[in-house]
C-alpha cells in the first residue's frame, strides 16, 4: 500500500482530532494546543502514537514500530477513566478519518484496521491484568509486612 | 447511508461544576476507614460504610457540623479564608496539577478542587452568596458535594506545585487540608491514612509493629550491614545520653527498597562512630495526621519531643521522607516546641553548627551527610554505584516546603558517577508529584495513582530513553513505596532507592572485608570491584 | 451565561447612567449622592475585608518555597524565591506585587534560533501586568482632576504617556494598552474552554465593568471632547466637599462616573480584594526560617498525646523480653514481686 507521506499527516491529524475529543471539553486547549511533552504528557502521548500509527498503516506497516505506539497509547486509555468500548474507539475512528480523506479504504486498510485492533485489545487486557497483579503485589507485601 | 449511522461520541463539555454528582469506581478510590481505628483516635461516627453506597449514613445534623467546622476554621487560619476569598480564577494553576494532566477531569484543576469548597463558603458565609446565591457563585451544601468532597480532596496529593505557579499564593493543599478536616467532623475518612495513624498513636509507627518487633526488624538489619562489610553492627534502641535521636519513617526497616536506604544510615552511622540513639516509641517519623487534621498531626509529633527530651539527647536527626519533614520543618516547632532542652545540632565530625535548626535543633540526613562529604570525611568510591544510571526526582515535601534541593544531588554527585536530571520543568520547585502522597498510596486506589504518576514517569520515560537512566532516587517514604509499582507499570526497568542507599554502596568502611556486592546483594561492577582491591592494598 | 448575565448588568448600568444625565433630580443625585457613597462603601468595605483577614490568626508557618533553602554555607540559596530574612521576603513580594513573580513561572520561554520565544502562556502574564499597571497610570492621571495645581509627576507621567504626540489630543499609550489587555483577558475567558468553565459571574463583571468605564472615559476624551473645565470644577467640589451639578456635564460624563461608583462599591465585595489580600497570603509573605525561628500559633490548643509511661505501661513485658531500656525498670520488678508474693 503507498500512500504518499503528506496523506498521512493528514489523516494522522483528523484522527488526532477525534482521539482527543473523547476527552472532556475543558481539556482540549491543554490537550492540542500545549506542545510541551512535560506540561502536556496525555496529549503528547496521544499525538506521537496516533501519527506513527497513520504513517505505518498508511505504508509500512512495521509491526514494532506498530506495537510500541499501540503500547503507549493503550496504556495510558487503559488507567484512564473509560469502558473498555471507549478506551479503543479511537482505532475504529480510523476508518472514518480514511473515508474523510482519501475515499473508501481500500481492503488492505481494512484488513490492517481490523488487526490494529485485535493487537489493541490484546494489548488492553495485558495492561489491566498488569494493573491487577501489581494491586496484589502491594496488597501482598502489605500483608507480609503486617505479619512480619 | 451507513456512515451517518455511526455516530462518533463527542464527550459534552461538563457543563456548570456546582453540579456535584460524581460516580464512584473501584480502582480509583480509597476505602473508608474501619470504625475500629476511629474509635481508638476518639473520631466522630465510626461505623461500617464505603464510598461505593448509596447511604453513607452521615449525622443527622451534618449539615450543621460541617458549617460550624468551616465557621470555626475560617476564623482559625488567615489562610483559609484568604485562599477562600482572593482566587481571581486566572487559570495559571489549571495545568500544574498532575492528576488534571493524568486524567483530564476538569475538576481536578487546582483551582476548580478549590471551588468544590470556595462554592459552599460563598453561599454560606458571604453577604453577595446569600442573597444571590448560584449568580454569585455559591451553591447549596447537599449530600452529593459532601461526596464529591471526599472524592476529589482524596484525589489531591498536596503536592503544593499549583501554589508555585499561583499568583497569589494560593496552596491548595491548604483547602485540600480543609476539606478533610470537614470530612472527618462526620466521620467520612479513608482507612489508608486513619490506619496507620492509630497504629502510630498507639504503638509507635504505622504498621503498629510493637517494640520487640521493631527491635527485632533493627537487629536483623545490623546482622545484614555485618554480613555485607564484615564489621560487627549494633543499633542501640532507647539508650539514654546518647547524643543524637535518629528518627526515620517507619518504612525505613519493613518497606524495599527503603530497607536498602536504612542500610545506608547504619553503615555511615558506624564509620563515623556517631554517638545515636533509636526510639521505640517514636519510631515512626512519617505523620499520617497530616493528612486528616492538625489536631491529629500535633498529637502523632509529639511523641518527637517528648522522647528526645526523655532520652536526654542533644539534637535529633531525620532520615529520608517527604511529608514526614513537611511536619518536621513547618509544623513540629510551632505545635509541641519549644525544644529548649536540646542543643543546637553540631556536626560531631565536622563541627558544622546547622544554624538553619537552631530552633527545632533537628537536621535532615543529608544536610548532614553532604556536609560530611563536603568536608571530606567520608571515603567514597563512586564506581561501586556504576551499574546504575540514576536520576533525581525531588520530593514534593522537601522541594516545596523546604528547599532541600542541593543537598541531595551534591551527595548523588559524589557516590555515582552517572547522574542525569529530568527536564527542567518537572524537577526541583517544579517537580511532580508521584501520585501517591497524603494517603493516597493504597492499592485499591491504583488506577488514580496510576493517572496521578503519568506525568512524573512521562519525564523519567524521556531520560531512560535519552541517558539510558535505570534508577530514579528519591529522599521520600511514599515515593519508595509506591513509585517501584508506578514504573513497572509505565517505564519499565527503572528501580527506586534512596540516597543513602548509593551512599551505603559507595562507602568504603574502615577495616571493612572485601566487598563483592551492592546492599541488594548484585555484584559490584568488576571495574569498582579492581579499584577497590587495589586501594585496599594501596593504603596497606 | 454568566458572561451574559454580568454583560447584561453592566448595559444596564449604562443606561442608568444616561437616563440620569436627562433629568435634572437624577442629575443631582449622581453627582452629589452616589459619588460619597460609593466612596464611603469603598472605605469601608475595604478596611472590613482587611481586618477581617488580618484579624484571623496565622497558625502555621506554611512558605512555599520555590528554590534552594539556607543551610549549609557552601550552598547557594535563593535569596528571593526561598527568603530566609525579612529583606528576602520584601523582595519577594515586591517581585510577586510588582513583576508578577510567580505568575511569569507559567511561561514557557525558550530559545530558538538565538530568539526568545515566549508561548501563549507567557500572554497572559505580559496582559496582565499590561493591565495593572497601566490601570494605575490612570488612576494617577485622574489625579490632575482633584488637585490645584496639579503635581509636578501627574504632569510628567501625562507626558509620558503622550510622548509621541499622535493625534489631538495627544493619543495616551495606556489608554490603548488597557484597553487591548484587558481585551485579551476577557477574550481568553471566552475561548479557552477550561476558564469558560471556571468563570463565574463576578470574573465577566469586572472585566465589563472596567472595560466599560474606559471606553467610556476614551470617548469624552478623544471623541466627544467633554468640557474639562467643568469637570475639574466637579471633582474639585466633590473632593472638598461641596458637591454641585453643572448642566454643563454631558451624559457621557455622568455615565463614566456612575460606572466608576459602581466598581467602588462593588469592589469591597468582589475577588477584586486580591489587590489587598496578595499581601497577607501567608504562602509568600513568610520567611522560610521555621526550623530557625519558632513560629508561635496563638491558639495553639492541647491535644490528647499517648505519653510515653502510657506507652511502656502497655509494653512493659515485650520490652524487657527484647531487652530494651525501660524508664521504670524497679517499680515493675518490686511490682511483680508483690504480685507473686
Amino acid at each position: 500500500m503507498s500512500v504518499s507521506g503528506a496523506i498521512a499527516e493528514i489523516v494522522a491529524e483528523r484522527w488526532i482530532e477525534r482521539t482527543l475529543a473523547s476527552y472532556p471539553a475543558e481539556a482540549h486547549a491543554l490537550l492540542c494546543g500545549e506542545t510541551d511533552p512535560f506540561r502536556n504528557p496525555a496529549g503528547h502521548a496521544i499525538k506521537q502514537s496516533l501519527t506513527t500509527l497513520a504513517h505505518e498503516l498508511l505504508g509500512e506497516m512495521e509491526e514494532s514500530a506498530i506495537a510500541t505506539a499501540l503500547d503507549a497509547l493503550v496504556r495510558l486509555r487503559a488507567v484512564q477513566d473509560f469502558r473498555p468500548s471507549d478506551a479503543l474507539r479511537f482505532i475504529f475512528d480510523l476508518r472514518d478519518v480514511v473515508v474523510e480523506v482519501i475515499g473508501a479504504p481500500p481492503q488492505a486498510l481494512e484488513i490492517r484496521i481490523d488487526e490494529m485492533a485485535l493487537m489493541a485489545f490484546d494489548q488492553y487486557m495485558a495492561c489491566r491484568d498488569q494493573i491487577a497483579g501489581l494491586r496484589e503485589k502491594e496488597l501482598r507485601l502489605r500483608m507480609q509486612c503486617a505479619a512480619k | 447511508m451507513p456512515e451517518t449511522l455511526v455516530q462518533i461520541e463527542l464527550k459534552p463539555p461538563h457543563g456548570d461544576w456546582r453540579d456535584s454528582h460524581v460516580e464512584f469506581r473501584k480502582g480509583s478510590i480509597c476505602y473508608s476507614a474501619a470504625p475500629k481505628n476511629l474509635t481508638a483516635l476518639g473520631l466522630p461516627n465510626p461505623r461500617a460504610w464505603q464510598p461505593l453506597d448509596k447511604d453513607w449514613k452521615l449525622p443527622p445534623d451534618w449539615k450543621r457540623i460541617i458549617l460550624d467546622g468551616m465557621k470555626e476554621r475560617l476564623d482559625k487560619y488567615r489562610s483559609f479564608r484568604l485562599f477562600m476569598d482572593i482566587c481571581v480564577r486566572c487559570g495559571a494553576c489549571a495545568d500544574k496539577c498532575h492528576f488534571y494532566l493524568g486524567s483530564s477531569d476538569p475538576k481536578n484543576m487546582p483551582v476548580a478542587r478549590a471551588e468544590l469548597m470556595r462554592s459552599i463558603y460563598r453561599r454560606y458565609f458571604t453577604l453577595t452568596g446569600r442573597i444571590f446565591g448560584k449568580l454569585a457563585g455559591g451553591r447549596e451544601l447537599t449530600e452529593d458535594v459532601i461526596k464529591e468532597w471526599f472524592y476529589y480532596f482524596y484525589q489531591c496529593t498536596e503536592c503544593r506545585r499549583c501554589s508555585v505557579f499561583c499568583p497569589y499564593g494560593i496552596d491548595t493543599a491548604e483547602i485540600t487540608m480543609m476539606g478533610r478536616e470537614l470530612l472527618n467532623l462526620i466521620g467520612c475518612n479513608t482507612n489508608w491514612v486513619l490506619e496507620p495513624a492509630a497504629n502510630c498513636f498507639r504503638v509507635g509507627n504505622h504498621l503498629g509493629i510493637q517494640p520487640h518487633g521493631f527491635k527485632d526488624s533493627l537487629d536483623f538489619a545490623a546482622d545484614e550491614a555485618a554480613e555485607i562489610t564484615g564489621l560487627d553492627f549494633h543499633v542501640p534502641i532507647n539508650r539514654k545520653g546518647a547524643e543524637v535521636l535518629f528518627v526515620m519513617p517507619s518504612a525505613d526497616y519493613f518497606g524495599t527498597p527503603h530497607y536498602y536506604t536504612l542500610l545506608g544510615y547504619l553503615m555511615l552511622f558506624r564509620e563515623i562512630g556517631l554517638d545515636y540513639t533509636v526510639s521505640a516509641y517514636a519510631s515512626e517519623g512519617g505523620n499520617f495526621g497530616l493528612f486528616s487534621s492538625h489536631e491529629m498531626m500535633k498529637r502523632l509529633n509529639a511523641k518527637i519531643y517528648e522522647e528526645a527530651k526523655r532520652l536526654g539527647v542533644k539534637w535529633i536527626l531525620g532520615g529520608e521522607c517527604g511529608h514526614m519533614w513537611r511536619v518536621l520543618h513547618q509544623y513540629m516547632d510551632t505545635m509541641n516546641g519549644p525544644a529548649d532542652f536540646l542543643g543546637v545540632p553540631v556536626s560531631p565530625l565536622t563541627g558544622t553548627v546547622f544554624e538553619n535548626a537552631r530552633s527545632t535543633k533537628m537536621v535532615h540526613i543529608c544536610e548532614f551527610t553532604a556536609d560530611l562529604i563536603h568536608h571530606g570525611k567520608l571515603k567514597l568510591d563512586p564506581r561501586r554505584n556504576d551499574r546504575w544510571i540514576a536520576t533525581y526526582h525531588d520530593s514534593c515535601n522537601p522541594a516545596r516546603a523546604m528547599g532541600l534541593l542541593e543537598e541531595p544531588r551534591s551527595i548523588l554527585r559524589a557516590v555515582c558517577r552517572n547522574f542525569h536530571e529530568m527536564p527542567e520543568n518537572t524537577i526541583r520547585e517544579q517537580t511532580f508529584c508521584c501520585g501517591s502522597g497524603a494517603g493516597l498510596g493504597t492499592d485499591e486506589n491504583l488506577e488514580m495513582r496510576l493517572r496521578g504518576g503519568f506525568p512524573r514517569a512521562n519525564a523519567v520515560k524521556y531520560v531512560k530513553q535519552k541517558h539510558g537512566v535505570n534508577l530514579l532516587t528519591c529522599i521520600c517514604a511514599i515515593d519508595k513505596a509506591t513509585l517501584p509499582t508506578l514504573l513497572e507499570y509505565w517505564v519499565p526497568g527503572v528501580e527506586v532507592a534512596g540516597v543513602h542507599e548509593l551512599v551505603g554502596n559507595a562507602l568504603v568502611m574502615t577495616g571493612e572485608k572485601e566487598r563483592v556486592a551492592d546492599l541488594r546483594g548484585e555484584p559490584f561492577p568488576a571495574e569498582a570491584y579492581a579499584a577497590t582491591t587495589a586501594n585496599e592494598a594501596g593504603h596497606a | 451565561m454568566n458572561a451574559l448575565y454580568s454583560l447584561l448588568a453592566v448595559l444596564a448600568l449604562v443606561l442608568a447612567g444616561f437616563a440620569c444625565g436627562q433629568g435634572a433630580p437624577a442629575r443631582m443625585v449622581l453627582a452629589t449622592f452616589v459619588p460619597y457613597a460609593a466612596f464611603a462603601a469603598l472605605l469601608i468595605g475595604f478596611c472590613w475585608r482587611v481586618a477581617r483577614w488580618a484579624f484571623v490568626p496565622v497558625p502555621f508557618h506554611i512558605p512555599v518555597t520555590c528554590g534552594q533553602q539556607k543551610s549549609l554555607v557552601w550552598i547557594r540559596f535563593a535569596k528571593i524565591d526561598n527568603p530566609s530574612t525579612r529583606w528576602g521576603v520584601v523582595s519577594r513580594m515586591a517581585a510577586e506585587i510588582l513583576l508578577f513573580r510567580s505568575l511569569f513561572r507559567n511561561n514557557r520561554a525558550r530559545l530558538s534560533g538565538g530568539r526568545l520565544i515566549l508561548g501563549e502562556s507567557a500572554s497572559l502574564w505580559l496582559c496582565s501586568l499590561a493591565f495593572h499597571w497601566t490601570l494605575l497610570l490612570i488612576m494617577l492621571r485622574h489625579l490632575r482632576l482633584f488637585l490645584e495645581p496639579v503635581p509636578a509627576f501627574v504632569n510628567a507621567l501625562e507626558r509620558l504617556d503622550g510622548y509621541f504626540q499622535i493625534g489631538v489630543p495627544p493619543l495616551y499609550f495606556s489608554d490603548v494598552i488597557l484597553v487591548s489587555a484587558m481585551t485579551f483577558l476577557l477574550f481568553r475567558r471566552f475561548r479557552d474552554p477550561a476558564l469558560r468553565y471556571l468563570s463565574l459571574f463576578s470574573d465577566y463583571f469586572a472585566l465589563f465593568l472596567l472595560l466599560a468605564i474606559a471606553v467610556t472615559g476614551i470617548l469624552m476624551r478623544y471623541f466627544t471632547r467633554v468640557d474639562i473645565l467643568s469637570v475639574k470644577q466637579f471633582a474639585l467640589g466633590l473632593a472638598a466637599f461641596r458637591p454641585g451639578a453643572s448642566q454643563a456635564l454631558s451624559a457621557l460624563f455622568l455615565c463614566h462616573l456612575l460606572l466608576v461608583c459602581a466598581l467602588a462599591a462593588y469592589l469591597p465585595f468582589s475577588k477584586l480584594m486580591h489587590m489587598s489580600g496578595v499581601f497577607l497570603s501567608p504562602t509568600r509573605n513568610l520567611a522560610n526560617n521555621s526550623r530557625s525561628q519558632r513560629h508561635i500559633n496563638p491558639w495553639n490548643a492541647p491535644v490528647k498525646t499517648h505519653a510515653y509511661v502510657e506507652w511502656e505501661e502497655e509494653f512493659r513485658d515485650k520490652m524487657q523480653a527484647a531487652g530494651i531500656p525501660l524508664e521504670i525498670e524497679n517499680e515493675t520488678e518490686d511490682a511483680g514481686n508483690a504480685r507473686t508474693n
